[in-house]
């Protein structure tokens, strides 16, 4: 990271903002509950009993209990592994995709590059957001489906900025005097295209991981993510909101959760992308 | 002695917020221009000139702070004044013609409204008035068809259109002060030619006084009265541009004035010496017959539809240890010629041989010993370096590749290959973001001699960097040439360069040869028609008197007039 | 130009085309057959056969996706299995509240994102700029249903001013209307704004350096005009495609926000639907959803077509 950061010439003299330090705390805060998370607990997120139903806030249940008298803490705090797994498995499959497509058709350009972009095109004309209800609604809703589904539908809007990036490049003198040398496709995408393009696929990989959260949180939000037991953010959220009226806490504590994480990320993708010099996460990406 | 029309005094200017981490821009400069006197403003890039043009319309550039100093036009401080007065000089009392017209003129308004919009906003006329008084501005700036020409967006003009419609914007309220910012950099030479023809005309019609910042000292001798170059932030001579330019006083005008190409004698670092006379020997080395070339086109209708040629018909043929040059101006097909030597054009027609043997139009298709006996060095030493890789991993690539050297022996050739560019071997492991444009270009230049090539092509290798520093280079690769014997393929716009470089020359216009043949044979008269234009727009050190001594009509009877509407 | 735009909507068209194929086969690609998964496990082998047949599961999915189509196109989107009602039926009443609620977000979104947006731009770095983007980051990037429970738990729950369900069929005044729809416009509008409003900060401010407004400056032209009349114009092209986007956004947008609320629109209709399992209420739903959101995309781009200059004179 050090490296990719100290090598753009336009960041001589840009130092990461507060809140971008804020940000990188807190989502280093979230890794660590993610990793150390059963050590954490007080109780069995899937005990019922735990307390009475609908306890309000006390020692014992830092965030009270729930209808079936779970520890909302404890499922809180299970629960940010999988958000954050789930997350950066989509993530990371679509950039991984995306990147190494989106390199190919830069540096391949003519009537193939042509043809699969507007393939692209119609693929990302299509709303994630019931393309993703209707795939796991037929396909099933366990987790790793989720994740190659919410990955199916970002690779390609991954793989368009990452070639809009790379057709900059491929055009530079560089690219060329290493074509005139006689270098492989793989040398010229590895060691002259990605080494420029890296910033873009950062900022993209981070700002996708909101997304990602985001988009999951929702699927399982409308009940279309694990079943019932799992502490799942997003579900809690659903289970929760039904019982509003009693409880306030079962709601709140991983809505929050959620809201921290998502602010988290994009706080720092906003630092990231404003210390490597590009625009931030601003553009229309949805 | 007549009052100062505008008088600096002693003007300072930081970049930068804090006292202690600025960058002084502007050190104690003072100078004044007195009513209808042309002052030209010289020197490089980063020194300063741009800071002081703005300061006069006293406008600060973002991040910057004006430390100490006054601006007195027509006798009245005018940094402390308020906005609203300050608005009234600009466009109204001083004009301002910018560098880059390409993003100077409002992208969604007809320029025609955009000079109306300045008349109407100084209250010199309104409406219907306003619109004729600006076609008559149209008019004066010798644009075809002002009525029409008003309608159109900017991007509908060339970029010595977009200029002209910057300067009527800027005669519109008649102004007793034109600041010019480098108003010809961005144009084509014979572009350049007409609008310091134009200028010159306006001068004579108007008797407007003029701030003329320029880098290029023969373009100011030609128009200016008086000359002050800067360095560095400080005014280093300050006097009348026959004293400055026939004897200067400080070094650094002289560095200046010898890095000047000129046609008359061969520029710093090139002599003119028998061996270039005498150069190129035996059977041609490359030869190139009836080429036919295209830019790749862009888009999904490249698919079906072929790009109309750039070149054509193009045939040439270089001898060993020869230097050939290519001139033309931009757009007419230099460039492409050397992409499609190297079979970088899709559609390439006609025969490329290379020491008798036929070069393949696609240089995938290019066998390893052909790759290394032909190199390159680009334009643009920003754009031809990977920013992401040291300067031993772009030295040591082509090494490992054509010689197979790694480790220990390719850094240590490496720093050889340093060496002969005339670096510091410690630059190895700098990033070319620390190199200066003068270094890169060695180290692009050294890139290309990695691979012990036979034929260079240097394709406008100079035209990226400062006048001194093009200097520099040129001697390098004369240098070069002789140490190792190279063949050169020099293209180049720059006719002055190519007059003391070469041994042989085509002249390109939209894609064909007008002139082609020794130096000597092209550039003696009788010229072809578009050779001589090229000729008398080479910039020439003179003082003003030879122009004064002209009527002002015969700028526009001579070589101009031809391309008044480019 | 014409060329251009009879090619974005050629192309417009093909992606609808591609879309319905996709939306038809994931239905017909399940394990099992339709009917089965239609009727769950328990189910008679009458019953099963009766509706394949009225599936018409017996013959060739091309030629039933022709059919499909051959339907859609003649207006008869078929019969909804859960409700018996024909779905053009099904889909009138909640097509004319989403498009309601969508409409009067519509309405407040413009205004405001332009007025934010410029406010923000021509006071950079100032306490106003700082306040702006705190709020467009945080409408930005929480998810609409964490926006909508946040509303819900102090306006509804806590305070009590408001529904937390937006019942619409319940409303009987004008004011009950208000009240009903309130929370799922801000929700709504809050997150349309915030990324509009970044985006016409963001471009506005790249013009107000470009070297035409510095022009603009040094001709003395007052500062207002050089921002309505140089700088605004020449912002408005992204801030445009942008706020297509957030339309198509909306058809997302929705799905989540009717649900939360309990609105009887499409979006609840939708969810409602893959729960029955209710094929052709879900394959004519989600087709027209994406058709809007396409269409969306189609006047983006059209859009940034006629608002630059550029563009409007190639070809």
């Amino acid at each position: 990271m050090t490296l990719l950061l100290s090598a753009a010439p336009r960041n001589i003299g840009r130092r990461p903002s507060l809140t971008g330090g804020f940000a990188a705390l807190l989502l280093a805060a979230f890794f660590a509950i993610a990793i150390a998370g059963p050590w954490l607990v007080p109780f069995d997120p899937a005990a019922i009993g735990a307390g009475m139903p609908f306890e309000p806030p006390s020692w014992q249940h830092p965030f009270g209990t729930d209808n079936f008298g779970r520890d909302v803490f404890s499922r809180v705090v299970i629960g940010t592994r999988q958000a954050l797994a789930t997350g950066l498995a989509a993530t990371g499959l679509a950039v991984i995709v995306g990147t190494a497509l989106g390199l190919w058709l830069a540096h391949r350009r003519g009537i193939v590059d042509e043809i699969v972009a507007r393939i692209l095109d119609v693929l990302i004309s299509m709303p994630p957001l019931i393309m993703a209800l209707l795939a796991v609604s037929v396909f099933g809703s366990n987790p790793a489906l989720v994740v190659l589904t919410v990955a199916v539908l970002f690779a390609p809007r991954v793989a368009r900025v990452v070639r809009a990036a790379a057709l900059t490049v491929v055009t530079e003198d560089y690219v060329t005097a290493a074509l005139l040398r006689g270098e492989t496709t793989l040398a010229i995408v590895l060691r002259e295209l990605l080494p420029n393009v890296a910033g873009t696929v950062f900022v993209e990989f981070s700002i996708r991981t909101g997304y990602a959260i985001v988009m999951i949180g929702s699927l399982s939000f409308l009940g279309f993510g694990s079943p019932p037991p799992t502490p799942e953010w997003g579900l809690m959220i659903n289970e929760g909101y039904a019982a509003v009226n009693a409880s306030f806490w079962p709601v709140l504590a991983p809505t929050a959760a959620m809201a921290l994480l998502v602010i988290a990320v994009n706080l720092f993708t906003d630092d990231v992308s404003r210390l490597i010099g590009h625009s931030g996460p601003v553009e229309a990406r949805r | 002695m007549t009052a100062p029309l505008i008088a600096v005094d002693d003007l300072t200017i930081d970049y930068g917020r804090q006292p202690a981490a600025c960058h002084r821009a502007v050190d104690g400069v003072s100078f004044d221009i007195r009513p209808g006197e042309v002052l030209g403003l010289a020197g490089e890039s980063g020194s300063g000139k741009s800071t002081v043009a703005y300061a006069l319309l006293a406008r600060r550039r973002p991040g910057s702070r004006i430390v100490s100093g006054r601006i007195l036009f027509e006798g009245e401080d005018i940094l402390p004044l308020p906005e609203r007065q300050v608005r009234l000089l600009r466009g109204g009392r001083i004009g301002f013609v910018p560098q880059n017209p390409a993003t100077s003129l409002t992208p969604s308004m007809p320029v025609g409204r955009q000079i109306v919009e300045t008349i109407e906003i100084h209250g010199v006329a309104r409406g219907a008035a306003a619109r004729r008084l600006a076609e008559d501005l149209l008019a004066r700036v010798h644009l075809p068809e002002p009525q029409a020409l008003a309608r159109r967006y900017p991007h509908q003009l060339s970029g010595g259109q977009q200029q002209r419609v910057l300067i009527a914007m800027a005669l519109a309220c008649r102004p007793r002060l034109l600041v010019l910012d480098e108003p010809t950099t961005g144009l084509d030479v014979t572009t350049q030619a007409q609008i310091l023809t134009l200028l010159a005309d306006i001068r004579a019609e108007f008797a407007t006084a003029m701030l003329y910042v320029s880098h290029d000292l023969a373009a100011l001798g030609r128009l200016a009265d008086r000359i002050a170059v800067m360095k560095d932030g400080r005014l280093v001579e300050i006097g009348p541009t026959a004293s400055i330019v026939g004897s200067p006083r400080q070094p650094y005008t002289r560095v200046l004035l010898a890095a000047l190409p000129d046609l008359d004698r061969p520029p710093a670092g090139v002599t003119d010496d028998a061996a270039k006379r005498n150069g190129g020997e035996g059977k041609p080395l490359l030869e190139i017959d009836g080429l036919v070339a295209a830019y790749r086109g862009e888009g999904l209708s490249a698919i079906w539809r072929r790009p109309p040629p750039t070149v054509r018909d193009v045939s040439f043929s270089i001898r060993r240890g020869e230097t050939f040059a290519l001139i033309g101006e931009s757009g007419s097909g230099k460039s492409t010629i050397a992409r499609a030597i190297l079979g970088l054009t899709p559609h390439r027609r006609g025969g490329v041989r290379f020491d008798g043997r036929d070069l393949p139009a696609d240089a995938r298709r290019w066998q390893g010993e052909w790759r290394r006996r032909i190199q390159i060095v680009f334009q643009n030493p920003d754009a031809s370096l990977n920013p992401r890789h040291s300067v031993a991993a772009i030295l040591g690539r082509p090494l490992e590749r054509f010689f197979g050297l790694r480790g220990r022996d390719r850094r240590l050739r490496a720093a050889e290959l340093l060496e002969s560019v005339r670096l510091d071997p410690a630059f190895l492991d700098r990033r070319p973001d620390q190199l200066s444009g003068g270094q890169r270009q060695r180290v692009a230049i050294a890139r290309a001699l990695a691979a012990e090539p036979e034929v260079l092509i240097c394709d406008e290798v100079l035209s990226a960097l400062d006048v001194s520093v093009q200097a520099e280079i040129l001697a390098l690769l004369r240098t070069l040439q002789a140490e190792r014997h190279l063949t050169y393929l020099f293209i180049s716009h720059d006719l002055a360069v190519v007059r003391w470089f070469a041994q042989s020359v085509g002249v390109l216009h939209r894609g064909e040869f007008c002139a082609l043949g020794p130096v000597e044979e092209v550039f003696s008269p009788p010229h072809h028609p578009y050779t001589a234009r090229l000729l008398a727009a080479v910039p020439r050190i003179s003082a003003p008197d030879d122009n004064a001594g002209r009527p002002a009509k015969a700028w526009f009877g001579g070589p101009a007039r031809a391309s008044s509407t480019v | 130009m014409p060329k251009l735009i009879a090619f974005r909507c050629l192309s417009a068209l093909a992606t609808l085309a591609v879309v319905s194929v996709i939306v038809f086969w994931m239905v017909e690609w399940l394990p099992g057959d339709a009917a089965e998964r239609l009727l769950g496990r328990d189910v008679t082998a009458a019953g099963l056969a009766a509706l394949r047949d009225k599936l018409q599961l017996g013959i060739a999915p091309w030629s039933r996706y022709g059919h499909w189509l051959a339907g859609v196109l003649s207006g008869d989107l078929g019969t909804s299995i859960s409700s018996g009602r024909p779905v053009a039926d099904v889909l009138a009443g909640p097509a004319g509240n989403t498009l309601l609620l969508t409409g009067i977000v519509l309405v407040l979104y413009f205004p405001l994102s332009l007025g934010l947006g410029v406010w923000a731009a021509v006071r950079q770095g100032r306490p106003v700029d700082l306040a702006v983007q705190l709020f467009t980051l945080i409408g930005m990037c929480l998810p609409e249903y964490v926006v909508a429970i946040a509303l819900t738990s102090v306006f509804a729950v806590k305070l009590g001013w408001l529904p937390p369900l937006a019942l619409i069929d319940q409303a009987h005044t004008f004011g009950d209307l208000i009240r009903t729809l309130l929370l799922p416009t801000v929700t709504l509008t809050a997150a349309m704004t915030a990324y509009a409003v970044r985006m016409i900060r963001e471009c506005l401010i790249d013009v107000l350096r470009s070297g035409y407004v510095d022009m603009a400056h040094l001709k003395g032209t007052p500062p207002r005009r050089v921002l309505l009349r140089h700088a605004l114009p020449n912002a408005l092209g992204p801030a445009l495609n942008v706020t297509a986007l957030n339309v198509a956004w909306l058809t997302g947008g929705i799905v989540v926000v009717e649900t939360i609320f309990n609105f009887p629109g499409l979006g609840r209709l939708l969810v409602d639907a893959i729960s029955n399992k209710d094929v052709p209420v879900i394959l004519s739903v989600s087709l027209l959803l994406t058709g809007v959101y396409i269409f969306c995309n189609l006047v983006a781009d059209i859009g940034s077509l006629v608002f630059n200059p550029k563009l409007r004179s190639a070809r």
